[in-house]
């Protein structure tokens, strides 16, 4: 019974969305609605524009700044919630103390001679994901991303205590906020140059300014991001 | 029907894969394999949106030395850009409410937490 029930909730659903699927205009057509209108003009003046050769980066940065400045609030305060549902009511929990604490699977002696000899290279790999994320493929959330997993791997072969000194959370309280900080900043320096939050520099001549503050929002966004990424899985590592 | 299903494969496939989620957001017990089947949701979605940005041939849109149209849209990619980002936050948060729910209650089994209350 709630067998059938489940596969007729699944066609009721299916069926009504491969029907206007269906009706789509095809699949990588030049002239469908989505790719005539807003795309065409970003693709033809993105980079005289906003300053940067990527449009992807174009969109994100500059075009849609308001939008991933939000964004990046966004994960800011998911870690805030994650500090809040994990570390609110921590005391009064006698659970805790009944489970064994932080059983170490040991590590096998080629992953952990693979990850120390990749390290370097990961990290150099990020960077350079991060500072070239305005004339190829990637950007901070993408570079941020890679340093997220870089860290979450070394905590794997190190374990956390090791891997959680080489940031002391001192200095990861700062990185935390380095998003929303690098958006304001940048945001608020448009509003004291050009009279508007966010506002880019538009002019050919100021052009390379334009190029400086998408390379420190992106910076902003890459360390921001994996800092965050990181101590969120350190915190769930911690229950 | 089906030969304008053929020509929107993509599309299909991301329909496809948005069931998959849906079945195991339905069927699953456990609350991790239920946010699983979510996250499977968001990806095929994902993948939708992506795939209504290719261009028949279209590079990536990078312009600069040696680019040539056409180039595959741009907006697609920027949003979802945004959305994985927005599902990343979404994950942890729910991860983080399924360790309180175990510490809580001692299980994440969807039926034994109704039964619970």
């Amino acid at each position: 019974m709630k067998r059938a029930l489940t596969v007729l909730l699944l066609v009721v659903v299916a069926i009504p969305l491969l029907y206007a699927v269906a009706q789509l205009p095809p699949h990588g057509s030049p002239t469908s609605p989505a790719y005539t209108h807003v795309s065409a003009y970003y693709l033809e003046h993105g980079p005289e524009e906003a300053g940067a050769e990527n449009v992807v980066t174009d969109v994100i940065l500059n075009y849609r700044g308001f939008d991933t400045n939000g964004e990046v609030t966004v994960i800011f305060t998911s870690l805030a919630a994650v500090f809040a549902v994990l570390l609110g009511s921590r005391k009064g929990d006698e659970r805790l103390s009944e489970e064994p604490t932080a059983h170490q699977s040991p590590v096998s002696d080629v992953v952990s001679f693979i990850v120390r000899l990749l390290a370097p290279f990961i990290a150099m790999f990020a960077i350079y994901v991060i500072l070239n994320g305005h004339i190829s493929p990637g950007g901070g959330f993408q570079g941020g991303a890679i340093i997220a997993a870089l860290v979450i791997v070394t905590t794997i072969i190190v374990g956390r205590k090791q891997a959680e000194a080489m940031v002391p959370i001192r200095i990861r309280r700062v990185l935390h906020v380095a998003a929303p900080l690098a958006f304001v900043s940048v945001g608020i320096a448009g509003l004291i140059m050009f009279g508007n939050y966010l506002e880019f520099p538009k002019t050919e001549s100021l052009m390379w300014l334009a190029t400086i503050w998408l390379i420190i929002v992106e910076i902003g966004i890459g360390v921001g991001g994996a800092a965050i990424v990181a101590t969120i899985y350190w915190t769930m590592g911690d229950e | 029907m089906i030969d304008l299903l053929w020509t929107n494969l993509d599309y299909a496939a991301s329909v496809i894969l948005f069931c998959i989620g849906l079945y195991c957001v339905v069927t699953k017990n456990n609350l991790i394999k239920k946010f699983i089947g979510l996250n499977i949701m968001e990806t095929a979605v994902f993948a939708f949106i992506v795939a209504l940005g290719v261009v028949e041939g279209g590079d990536a849109p990078i312009m600069g030395v040696g680019a040539s149209a056409p180039f595959t849209n741009p907006i697609p990619q920027a949003l979802i850009l945004t959305g994985i980002v927005v599902a990343v936050s979404t994950t942890s948060i729910a991860l983080s409410l399924i360790i309180r729910i175990y510490q809580h209650c001692g299980t994440i089994e969807a039926d034994e937490l109704r039964e619970m209350e």
